[in-house]
């Protein structure tokens, strides 16, 4: 394998054929479904997905029907134009290990899976203050930070032998609480209107609470990597018994699924408790009278209050709530990577993206986003032929979508309205 | 007291100026430095103001256009040369009866690996050939352009963001910028930073005093310059047709859109024009330190420039840059440790959790900063002076 | 100092009376050292943590055994926060501000490569401890010292270890994109390829924390060693992720960061890195100076580290050394002190120090190159597995160089 593509003038041809095509697509149907006077919500994001696409043929078929532009061609587009990537790719490095290598393939989309339902399970909790408060938190990633270090220091240093499980679940004890004091705090003067643009200053807020919070815990803690042990080792399994590869081999700290994808086990428990806690908390949102109160307050304050619904209480939960929600995503991870008070800042950058690429505001989108991402980054550090760079652009790949999202589909996949939300004001 | 605000600026200006001659302090070089760096964050911190406060566009992303200007005029003066006679290793083009060289990029390396090519071709001369590097003050004057330039592409791209949209758009915008400085290490040198020329390589003579290239007074008085060139601009911007634009953008865009605005032109115009100091800002930086790191990116250089507009008023330009000023000062000054009831407490990083605090105290309860309700006060009182007297006239 | 003179010129007060900032704090006491480590991130703290806390135990040892010229030391700790441009801020206020006569420390390489012009131009003379790019001491500096290996040589000893592990043909890289690592990894590729070992570098941002993309590549070139550059809890959360998908130091020959040498740390962040290589700077516990030995109890004892890192050792001597260069040179003068640290002979923590070349001998009078200039040539070069687990560094076994071996390399591909 070499350091560069064998013949990157296909790869590269082919980019800037979809990137030109793209580019007039999206101008090009703007103005029509402008001029014809339809929905242009979705022509340039559209527009540039077909000229990525099918070239000429698919912007000069919209242009001539200019149909209503559903999800459907979003999603045919898309899918046709990764393929047009992927078999460029193919075609001009056949050697790469993303093209020849089968069992490499599938490690890298393993992994990509299971840290993209971790951090979309994290930017839940973004998105879920965002729907309440119209506040993008930018402390997120401090939760997540004092999330493992809770953890930690609970297992490790204030009582030594407690179960993992008390850890985890201090942890998240003391981040809602902190959550919900800031938010009471610091945010209640932006509900009242008195202060003339409350998402700058709910941004700031937040900030400022970041900021506090990591050279605090730097303060206390120092700089030395800690890190939590395994949680629970995995029972030795061989299945099926006899079978050739086996299925599934485990390890007391892995798993290997065909004998060739295997995933450590510390990933693994977080992803499933990622996967169960979203569940209840679907649970929650769907079932109990609070989490309806909550979908409420976000699909329509007034009509909320109307109906009895305190919404302030509503802001104080779901900031603490989402603060909590990402505090638990560290405290998973922190028997899967060393802890610092700075380890923040990357999966805050990433919550961001995932919550943009979703739509602000949508909790499936931030579920699927966060899955995209995983992939992104996965197919991003592994199939860019020089190792010098490849994983030295890993912080930039979720950065790009994001800024690819917010020219194109500034909504997101699932955004419900374009707007800068409702800053948790009414009632 | 109306006119006290102005005063006592020209009497803050007047001192800064007089500063250098006066003080006599044994650590004069250190109180220096910290001087610099903090007119330095006083030009970033009012131009954010303005765009910010002003204009209403939250950008996250002014550290990325100050690491532009840096790594504009850096890249400059690191890659060109003009030399007398040509090299043979470079590639190099005949310029005016010498030669211009464009070194070849070859990124980090030790004594021990190949050097570059006009080092190789000077290890051959051995001093016998003139080698002249770029003027420093072209660098600035391009890194400034670039920086203005990538201000005024990210302004036509965010033209349909708003609010919470734009801070994340320009934060994803500044990390690639970081992502990009710190990977191309070929070209950039990645985290080891690129070495620059100082603001004035061979020294300067003012009035028949010299200076050296390592004395404090020029940067402090290029710098303090700068920072006045801006406020002058911004204060000039801030009164003219243009400042009433843009105000009127920050109330209400679609208003003022339906006025006769044109909206995105202006927010355009914001964009470039404070980016671009921006950029000047880091462009003469970059010289004075002599180093560019892709570090000076980071997320935290980043919040101490908000939070230092926001703890001086982020709706006055004049007061966020006092307020960079200020706290720039007290961050170095309380890098002192001290002990209360037998407990150390060591303000290396202590100080920056109290300034976390500070930041949120003063979103919380001074909600236009701490510097700029003072400006206003002042105002506000002569102008209440006025009224009366102007009753008594009346009256009598 | 011109920038002094000129002031004074334009001023023409009567300040003529006032003597430059270093000369007169010249005859105060306390006599200011200054101590350079990088305290807080994008720094690695571990390190920098280290340092001070070896160079504040330098300080005790001296005063108590009545400080340098009769009068007290006083030991003024700079945060260099790993950047260059805060790194120049630190060195001019330590000189400056705090008047210190000579600074000690240093971990990060971009660091000194940036404050030591600062000093060199003030005529403070710096020894440096953990720096080590070669063009530090490359630039023959009058007044830098330095006493940490060039990574020239660390390099050397890397590679030179690998050719040995059997079966050799292709190795894998990991390096941090910093002036530490880009040159040693690539002076490593170098020495690999004309021992006929084909490598890889992949080089990564000291921040990154999940690994699993780039192990996965790691793992598809089925290498048959494994080499990390990286320092602080990068090299951690590598070797774990490589260990938990099956290419760990249990599973190839594999050299971790040299961060593992603090090995409390090390088994908390890496509980399956047993048989990893560390390289370390310095002969092992048992061979230590009757004063290596007292500072290394000290040192614990202070801590509660389980053993002493290396770069903690040199942080230590460079103080050490600066005070005794002092005493003989019986006054705080840079110039006296340069004189005296060319002549010295210093029975510090590492060993002997002494430095062959600079004023009194270009290194090129030996056919030497210019790096040689000011360097202490025989700082011990070691390669060391921790072939127990939870084992301490300072017990663990030598297995590189000939001269220093302990014991045998377990290789665990056999």
């Amino acid at each position: 394998m070499g350091d560069k593509l064998d013949t990157p003038a296909i790869f590269w041809g082919v980019i800037l054929w979809m990137v030109a095509w793209g580019v007039l697509g999206s101008i090009a149907l703007r103005r029509r479904y402008f001029a014809r006077d339809l929905d242009t919500s979705n022509a340039s994001f559209v527009g540039a997905l077909s000229g990525a696409a099918l070239g000429p043929v698919g912007v000069g078929l919209l242009w001539a029907r200019t149909p209503a532009l559903t999800g459907r061609f979003v999603a045919v587009f898309g899918v046709i134009a990764v393929v047009l990537i992927a078999a460029a790719f193919a075609f001009a490095d056949p050697d790469n290990n993303c093209v020849a290598n089968g069992s490499f393939v599938a490690s890298q989309i393993t992994n990509g899976l299971i840290i993209g339902i971790i951090y979309g399970f994290m930017a839940l909790g973004l998105t879920l203050i965002f729907s309440i408060l119209g506040v993008v938190s930018f402390a997120h990633g401090e939760f997540y930070m004092i999330g493992g270090m809770l953890v930690y220091y609970i297992t490790a240093v204030w009582f030594p032998g407690i179960s993992p499980l008390a850890g985890v679940l201090g942890a998240c004890f003391v981040a809602f609480c902190l959550g919900a004091v800031f938010e009471r705090l610091m945010l209640t003067p932006m509900y009242s209107g008195k202060i003339d643009r409350p998402v700058e200053y709910g941004i700031l807020a937040t900030f400022g609470l970041a900021f506090t919070l990591q050279y605090f815990v730097q303060a206390v803690h120092g700089a030395s990597p800690v890190k939590a042990s395994r949680f629970v080792d995995f029972p030795r399994i061989r299945w099926p018994e006899d079978a050739d590869p086996l299925w599934i081999k485990t390890s007391r700290g892995n798993l290997t699924l065909f004998e060739t994808v295997s995933i450590s086990n510390p990933r693994f428990i977080a992803a499933i408790t990622c996967i169960l806690v979203l569940l209840a908390l679907l649970y929650l949102l769907h079932r109990t009278w609070t989490g309806k109160a909550l979908r409420a307050v976000s699909q329509d304050r007034d009509a909320a209050a109307i109906a009895g619904i305190d919404p302030n209480r509503m802001n104080m939960l779901a900031f603490a709530l989402g603060g909590m929600i990402a505090a638990l995503a560290g405290a998973l991870l922190v028997q899967a990577f060393s802890w610092l008070p700075q380890v923040g800042a990357i999966p805050a950058m990433r919550s961001f993206v995932i919550v943009v690429l979703g739509g602000l505001g949508s909790l499936p989108g931030a579920f699927l986003g966060g899955i995209l991402v995983g992939f992104v980054e996965a197919a991003g550090t592994g199939c860019i032929p020089d190792a010098q760079k490849a994983a030295s652009y890993i912080p930039a790949y979720g950065m790009i979508v994001l800024t690819l999202t917010l020219l194109l589909r500034p909504t997101g996949l699932f955004g419900r309205r374009y707007a800068s939300g409702m800053h948790g004001q009414g009632g | 007291m109306k006119h006290i605000p102005n005063l006592a600026g020209l009497l803050l200006l007047a001192f800064f100026a007089a500063f250098p001659l006066v003080y006599q302090g044994a650590n004069y070089d250190y109180v220096m430095h910290v001087l610099i760096t903090a007119f330095f964050y006083a030009i970033l911190a009012s131009s954010w103001s303005m765009l910010a406060g002003y204009a209403g566009q939250f950008s996250f992303g002014h550290m990325a256009f100050m690491g532009i200007g840096a790594y504009g005029t850096a890249l400059f003066c690191h890659y060109f040369y003009i030399t007398a006679e040509p090299t043979g290793f470079c590639t190099e083009f005949p310029f005016f009866g010498r030669y211009f060289v464009i070194v070849n990029a070859i990124g980090v390396t030790s004594t021990t690996l190949d050097q570059d090519c006009l080092r190789q071709a000077m290890a051959v001369w051995d001093g016998s050939v003139k080698v002249t590097p770029m003027p420093v003050a072209l660098g600035i004057v391009l890194g400034t352009l670039a920086g203005g330039l990538a201000g005024l592409l990210v302004g036509l791209l965010v033209l349909r963001l708003r609010a919470a949209y734009l801070a994340l758009f320009t934060l994803g915008f500044s990390e690639i910028v970081k992502a990009v400085i710190s990977a191309e290490i070929d070209i950039t040198r990645g985290q080891a930073g690129l070495e620059l020329p100082a603001l004035f390589e061979r020294g300067v003579t003012v009035f028949g005093t010299s200076f050296e290239r390592t004395d404090k007074i020029p940067p402090y008085y290029a710098m303090l310059g700068l920072l006045v060139l801006c406020l002058a601009l911004l204060t000039w911007l801030a009164r003219s047709r243009f400042g009433l634009f843009v105000r009127a953008l920050r109330e209400d865009q679609d208003a003022a859109a339906a006025l006769g605005v044109n909206t995105t032109r202006y927010k355009v115009y914001v964009f470039s024009i404070t980016t671009a100091m921006a950029a000047a800002a880091g462009a003469v930086q970059a010289h004075y330190v002599q180093i560019v790191t892709p570090n000076m990116l980071f997320l935290l250089q980043m919040s101490l420039v908000v939070a230092m507009a926001v703890i001086g008023g982020v709706e006055n330009f004049v007061a966020a840059a006092l307020g960079a000023i200020f706290l720039q000062i007290l961050l170095e000054t309380l890098r002192t440790s001290f002990t209360i009831g037998g407990i150390e407490v060591d303000m290396t990083v202590w100080r920056l959790v109290f300034f976390g605090l500070l930041l949120m105290i003063t979103l919380r309860f001074f909600r236009n900063g701490l510097i700029a309700p003072l400006i206003d006060w002042f105002r506000r009182a002569g102008v209440a002076e006025e009224t009366v007297a102007k009753r008594k006239e009346a009256a009598s | 100092m011109n920038t002094r003179v000129s002031r004074r010129i334009l001023l023409a007060t009567a300040g003529t009376l006032a003597m430059t900032a270093g000369a007169a704090l010249a005859q105060d006491c306390p006599i200011r050292i200054g101590a350079l480590a990088p305290l807080s991130a994008p720094g690695t703290v571990v390190g920098g943590e280290a340092m001070r806390d070896a160079m504040m135990i330098a300080e005790a040892d001296i005063n108590a055994a009545g400080g340098i010229l009769g009068c007290e030391m006083e030991l003024v700790i700079g945060d260099s926060e790993g950047l260059p441009e805060r790194a120049t801020a630190v060195m001019e206020r330590l000189i400056t501000q705090d008047g210190v006569v000579a600074v000690g420390g240093g971990y990060h390489s971009s660091v000194g490569v940036a404050s030591k012009d600062v000093a060199d131009a003030r005529g403070i003379p710096v020894v440096f401890a953990e720096t080590w790019n070669d063009t530090i001491t490359g630039d023959k500096q009058k007044y830098i010292f330095r006493i940490a290996p060039l990574s020239s040589w660390t390099s050397n000893i890397i590679w030179e270890f690998a050719l040995t592990v059997p079966g050799i043909d292709k190795a894998v890289i990991l390096t941090e994109n910093t002036d530490y690592g880009i040159p040693a990894s690539q002076e490593t590729q170098k020495g690999l390829e004309a021992g006929g070992v084909a490598s890889t570098i992949f080089s990564v941002d000291i921040g990154t924390q999940d690994y699993a993309g780039i192990v996965e590549r790691i793992k598809a070139e089925d290498p048959d060693m494994i080499i990390t550059l990286v320092t602080g809890e990068a090299a951690f959360n590598f070797t774990q992720q490589a260990a938990d998908a099956g290419i760990g130091p249990l599973d190839v020959p594999f050299i971790t960061g040299q961060d593992a040498l603090e090995s409390g740390t090390y088994w908390t962040n890496v509980p399956d890195g047993q048989y990893a290589f560390i390289q370390r700077i310095g002969v092992p516990e048992s061979q230590f100076t009757e004063k290596g030995k007292a500072f290394a109890a000290v040192y614990k004892e202070k801590t509660g580290k389980s053993d002493v890192e290396s770069y903690a050792m040199e942080a230590y001597d460079s103080i050490a050394i600066l005070a005794q260069a002092i005493e003989e040179a019986g006054s705080t003068d840079g110039d006296a002190i340069v004189t005296a640290l060319e002549n010295i002979s210093h029975e510090g923590t590492l060993g002997r120090i002494y430095f062959d070349y600079g004023l009194k001998k270009d290194p090129s009078a030996d056919g030497k190159g210019d790096e040689w200039w000011h360097q202490w040539p025989d700082p011990a070069i070691t390669m060391i597995q921790y072939q127990e687990e939870g084992q301490a560094s300072t017990d663990a076994a030598i297995v590189f160089p000939e001269a220093y071996k302990t014991a045998d390399p377990v290789w665990v591909t056999e």
